[in-house]
């Protein structure tokens, strides 16, 4: 069993005095900086020479936690190593730090989600954030607001902390943003839709019934996530209970939002003020660090509130350097703006730097160019070299002559060089080495081995020495990861990279190049309003799969339950619960029914009386059921009966089945009419016609003989009306 | 000679076309009344024509040239009305589409009829829009003025709340008034979709926005239980565009949805950009394109992304064919969108009909009639409540009682009558003892002596007879073979 909160965990926590506590998912649950991840966390990459995790302990200090619990997973070793040695484990910082290493299995930020409910690590209303976040927002204010709410609204689950930009933004990447809608008046949050750049989303799609309760509602595009999010205690036992939730976006805010059965509401917090930023990629991470280098995190900037150990001085243009007075620089070197020197680093006579992060003791050859670039400690780079848009990782060595263009990412320990002329977007890693390659370990995946053996088909231009392994441009092995995580979707994520050759334009709203296809979509235009309407409205959804799926279980279900006799109500629920979870419209279930009940019925030989007390007895036990699956529409029961008999083999009973549905009164005679007068009803261009045309002559009788019946009702009440 | 010619340019900037249509749903109020038309343009509303109200609105505005399109049929009636009763300085060129009409006639075949005849921007309305006191057509017009110069806004349209939650309706059994859901960018004031809610079985159970739309206006506001007010200011060149769309039948519900898409599809844009020409009737264009402050072609490579370059994801920007952009100006071709605050109305439907006239009797005070005359037709111990109007000419007898009501010209109430809530056009007779509640009685009407009818709406003509008792009905004249059923006028 689970660990409940324990004593121990009790005294922690004191009830008089709430203290404010966090959690982090310290792990990213993806590859976005494959490779610089291989042998390090994400969150103990180093952005502006300080480890990310330390910005985001700096972002909750500067609101007020006192407690943080640090949900690592990959390399959980080195982030507690990290953490006892971070200036927040020494006493008197005011905030207590408690890594929870959760099993190699959690695979999601659900997983994590449902490990803090198992271990009961939250007792009140906590902050939840990402190991990846840049803010200088005072959240204790949102927690604050936050509570207000719960007060009135004890279903006010999460606030979401977003922060308003443009549609286009550099830290608000296209490759996963999302649309926000939100009542105008109190921001709660109404729906929330993913958008992704590849494959496009190109519709929104927002439920018409939100508009009923809520007459006001802010479509928001431009919008930024922070991924902070103040959640009740009952957030992690949702995760609990429904376990198919995995991201916390896309699975849990969506499901909440359009659940009805969950009852539970989110609400928006739009920070006008302050800065927040998550580091979710390659992108992002060279846009966060332009940001603090331009002090749009203040105080959160190198030479204030900075989370590193090192101090370092702002001149003018800014231009952090060590504060040490360790720095060399030689008198030739030019340093541009924006630009951070950590300590001990040495450059030599006409570098180049431009609006570039450079670690700690780093070597800088003569002569070479930097621009753009993020280089991690303890790297030499060698002369007469040049970088571009990249995140070179720590005790690289680049020889000399070497040309790193724009999107290349290099892990730890990599030589290269010299001479080395990379390509764009290239990836380097080291090899295993022995140790590693021996434990059956999943600190260096299978990933790696997986590049290793691909690297007879690459034949680059690394220099003679280099120890590189390259890692292939495109996916590898199989999987292309869903939603989000596709190939072409992170490449939109990707450092450096401006996608100009993905066509991800609407070929509806963006003419450019499908000129072609708007010449083929002049017709559509000429033909007015209505077909360009309905070109427009074309959802995006695939659901055969389901559909095909749901009948086959749906078939199943109902003939168990004739041949076992269930009651109605059971067999109704079970055939409900099975529409839930393939989420098919309604008409399908009415389908599944009809077809049952249709196909239970056995075919006598020769017809006459006994053939049609078979299709009463059915009828009578079973008929109710097409009634019970949640909604009731005769007409279509007709119709469906009609293309039911017109495809199989129980044509000739269409006439008695339909009588008997009249007599237990699941139709009624409007309904047949309104089904006669349907013009799909004659089946006229449908591939059985015949059959169809037929089953609507003996609907014109039937209607034929209500008629006669109307007119002699008066003397004869009693008329049989038996169809045939 | 000169200073006559400034003064006639001055003036005519604007023409107002108003469209007055059948009134389907005032049925059976516009039904015929034997021969004779009742245009819903001139049903009375606090005893005054619906169109008057228009009029004296466009007059205020400064706009002197109206075009007024009717039906065929409706088209004597309506002469002869502005003929002899309007007077003010408009210039009304009546005009109706000739009867035999191949399949559907749509507000857009009417405009596309008469397009020769507006050679300026026009104003498009409806003669059934009752404007709140504070607002002026004025306003909307300066918004057009600054819109199609700042950015060529193509239409600017008006939208206001539906009667909603502010009071229980009790008469929306008259059939409900139409709503419709709009998405708007609220700061720029620009609409972007108009909802088709008349077709669910289309729009089904979500909105479908697309994000090429939503990546140009990141910020926009949703709004359900809005009415279009049917005004629409629009530049001389949405009649091109209209003539280029021959097949477009409503102007409403085809036209404007089409054209709010032309803000974000370029390709719509580049297609339709040619006909939907910067107005050049502007004064100030000339002195603007002059101006290097303005953002105008010169600055801006395309325009299709000139408007709003700084939100356009650079992908995109290298991709633009250029042929035509160059002596093009940068029009966003938008449609604007000024919202109201509630008080607007339009009458159009019989709940609608009563509501405006039961916000009217909230304001006025009755007394007694000056004119000696009219004043001797009203009984000392007839009870006419403070909120109602009685029209001139009205003999009210003895104790007869009326409340909350409006009650027409040339009208006869009997003795011991209760008229509460109710609206009696002109020439009505209501006998002795009848009692009236929450009714409309169209011209004409004759009320038997003690019958008793409730929530019901009669056709020009109508009679009930005495003793009788209806509820909730909507009254209409069967038989027209009796010409005995004219009412004596006095």
């Amino acid at each position: 069993m689970p660990p409940r909160p324990t004593a121990g965990k009790d005294s922690l926590i004191t009830d008089e005095d709430e203290i404010l506590q966090a959690v982090i998912l310290a792990d990213s649950f993806n590859k976005r900086f494959r490779p610089l991840t291989i042998r390090k966390p994400r969150c103990l990459l180093p952005v502006c020479n300080a480890p990310l995790l330390d910005w985001t302990f700096e972002s909750l200090a500067l609101a007020g936690v006192q407690e943080v619990f640090v949900v690592c997973r990959s390399h959980a070793e080195q982030i507690k190593m990290a953490i006892e040695g971070s200036k927040w484990s020494k006493p008197g910082s005011g905030m207590k730090i408690v890594p929870i290493v959760t099993a190699k299995e959690t695979f999601s930020p659900g997983d994590a989600m449902r490990d803090i409910y198992t271990r009961g690590l939250v007792t009140t209303d906590f902050i939840l954030v990402m190991g990846d976040l840049v803010s200088n927002i005072r959240i204790d204010e949102v927690v604050r607001l936050h509570k207000e709410r719960r007060k009135t609204n004890k279903d006010a689950i999460m606030t979401i902390v977003v922060k308003e930009s443009g549609a286009i933004h550099r830290t608000r990447p296209i490759g996963d943003s999302a649309v926000f809608a939100l009542d105008s008046k109190t921001s709660e949050c109404l729906h929330y839709q993913p958008v992704i750049a590849y494959p496009p989303t190109r519709f929104v799609q927002i439920p018409r019934e939100r508009l009923e309760s809520h007459p006001e509602i802010d479509i928001r595009y431009d919008l930024i996530d922070c991924g902070i999010d103040v959640c009740s205690v009952e957030v992690p036992s949702l995760f609990q209970d429904n376990f198919d939730y995995l991201d916390i976006r896309r699975d849990f805010v969506h499901g909440v939002l359009t659940s009805d059965l969950l009852m539970k509401n989110v609400y928006c917090h739009i920070a006008t003020e302050g800065y927040a930023a998550r580091v979710k990629d390659t992108k992002s991470y060279e846009s966060v660090s332009k940001d603090i280098l331009s002090r749009w995190t203040f105080p959160l900037v190198p030479d204030d509130n900075y989370p590193g150990g090192q101090r370092y001085e702002h001149v003018r243009g800014n231009r952090y350097l060590a504060k040490d007075n360790t720095v060399v620089l030689a008198r030739t070197c030019k340093i541009g703006t924006n630009t951070l020197i950590g300590s001990s680093t040495r450059i030599s006579e006409d570098v180049q730097i431009h609006a570039s992060v450079i670690g700690q003791n780093c070597i800088i050859g003569a002569g070479t160019i930097i621009k753009n670039c993020y280089i991690f400690d303890h790297t030499t780079i060698g002369a007469n070299c040049i970088l571009e848009k990249s995140i070179i990782g720590s005790n690289v060595n680049l020889k000399d002559n070497s040309s790193v263009p724009r999107g290349c990412l290099i892990a730890d320990s990599v030589i290269v060089g010299p001479g080395a002329k990379l390509e764009p977007f290239d990836r380097l890693s080291t090899r295993r080495d022995e140790v590693e390659a021996e434990l059956p370990d999943e600190e260096v995946d299978s990933d790696v081995e997986e590049v290793e053996a691909r690297q007879s088909h690459i034949n680059k231009n690394l220099g003679h020495d280099s120890n590189a392994l390259v890692w292939p441009h495109g996916p590898l092995s199989e999987e292309d990861g869903e939603g989000p995580e596709n190939e072409k979707n992170l490449r939109f994520m990707r450092i450096g990279d401006d996608c100009s050759d993905i066509d991800i334009s609407d070929p509806d709203t963006v003419s450019s190049e499908s000129e072609s296809k708007s010449s083929g979509s002049e017709s559509e235009d000429d033909t007015g309003y209505d077909t360009t309407a309905s070109s427009d409205v074309l959802p995006p959804v695939k659901r055969d799969a389901n559909e095909s799926e749901f009948r086959s279980e749906a078939k199943q279900s109902l003939v168990r339950a004739f041949s076992e006799g269930h009651s109605i109500e059971n067999a109704s629920v079970e055939l409900k619960t099975l529409r839930m979870a393939f989420d098919v419209p309604l008409s399908l279930a009415r389908e599944a029914v009809i077809s049952a009940v249709v196909g239970w019925i056995p075919i006598v030989q020769g017809g006459g009386a006994p053939q049609r007390q078979e299709i009463a007895r059915v009828i009578d036990r079973w008929g109710n059921m097409i009634n019970e699956i949640g909604g009731v529409d005769p007409v279509e029961t007709v119709t469906l009966l009609q293309t039911m008999c017109a495809s199989s083999d129980r044509m000739p009973l269409f006439g008695q089945i339909l009588a008997a549905l009249y007599q237990s009164d699941i139709v009624e005679e409007d309904d047949i009419r309104a089904w006669h007068a349907l013009p799909a009803s004659k089946g006229e261009g449908h591939r059985a016609e015949e059959n169809l045309k037929k089953c609507w002559m003996i609907g014109s009788h039937m209607l034929q003989q209500f008629d006669a019946q109307e007119s002699e009702e008066s003397e004869s009440e009693g008329n049989e009306d038996d169809s045939e | 000679m000169d200073l006559d010619g400034v003064k006639h340019e001055l003036e005519s900037e604007f023409i107002a076309i108003i469209l007055a249509g059948f009134g389907n749903d005032l049925r059976p109020l516009t039904s015929d009344y034997g021969d004779e038309a009742c245009p819903k343009a001139l049903l009375p509303l606090a005893n005054r024509p619906l169109l008057e109200y228009v009029l004296s609105w466009l007059e205020q505005s400064g706009i002197k040239d109206v075009l007024l399109i009717c039906p065929e049929t409706h088209r004597s009636t309506l002469h002869h009305h502005i003929n002899s009763e309007v007077s003010s300085s408009l210039r009304v060129d009546l005009q109706s589409l000739p009867e035999p009409q191949d399949a559907g006639v749509g507000t857009c075949t009417l405009l596309r009829h008469f397009s020769d005849r507006v050679k300026k921007d026009f104003v498009l309305l409806p003669c059934d829009f009752i404007p709140p006191p504070s607002f002026s057509l004025q306003m909307l017009l300066d918004r057009f003025r600054t819109d199609i110069v700042s950015d060529g806004a193509a239409v600017i349209t008006c939208w206001y709340p539906g009667p909603n939650s502010e009071h229980n309706q009790p008469l929306d059994e008259w059939g409900p008034s139409p709503y419709s859901s709009i998405l708007c960018d609220a700061l720029e004031e620009t609409l972007l979709y108009i909802d088709a809610s008349e077709d669910p079985e289309f729009n089904g159970e979500d909105f479908f926005f697309r994000t090429a739309m939503l990546t140009k206006h990141p910020r926009t506001k949703l709004l359900g239980g809005y009415q279009d007010s049917h005004i629409y200011v629009c530049q001389r060149a949405i009649l091109d565009t209209l003539c280029a769309k021959p097949r477009c039948l409503s102007f409403r519900e085809e036209f404007l949805p089409w054209l709010c898409k032309m803000n974000y599809q370029s390709n719509k844009k580049q297609k339709y950009g040619y006909v939907l020409q910067p107005s050049l009737n502007a004064p100030q264009n000339l002195a603007l394109e002059h101006s290097t402050h303005h953002a105008g072609a010169h600055m801006l490579p395309s325009p299709a992304y000139a408007t709003r370059p700084q939100r356009q994801p650079n992908y995109s920007a290298t991709q633009i064919p250029s042929n035509r952009s160059a002596n093009e100006k940068s029009l966003s071709l938008r449609i604007g969108i000024v919202l109201l605050s509630a008080g607007a109305f339009r009458v159009n439907s019989i709940s609608s009909l009563f509501e405006v006239n039961r916000r009217i009797l909230l304001n006025v005070a009755y007394t007694l009639p000056l004119d000696p005359k009219d004043r001797s037709l009203i009984d000392s111990k007839a009870q006419i409540s403070v909120d109602s109007i009685v029209g001139s000419s009205t003999q009210v007898s003895e104790r007869a009682m009326i409340k909350k009501s409006t009650i027409g010209r040339h009208c006869k109430i009997g003795k011991q009558a209760r008229i509460t809530n109710c609206i009696l056009f002109d020439h009505c007779i209501v006998e002795e003892g009848a009692r009236l509640d929450s009714c409309i009685l169209g011209k004409n009407s004759k009320i038997g002596a003690m019958s008793e009818i409730t929530r019901c709406i009669t056709q020009a003509g109508y009679e009930v007879t005495s003793r009788e008792s209806i509820k909730g009905e909507k009254l209409e004249v069967s038989d027209w073979m009796a010409p005995s059923n004219f009412p004596e006028l006095e």
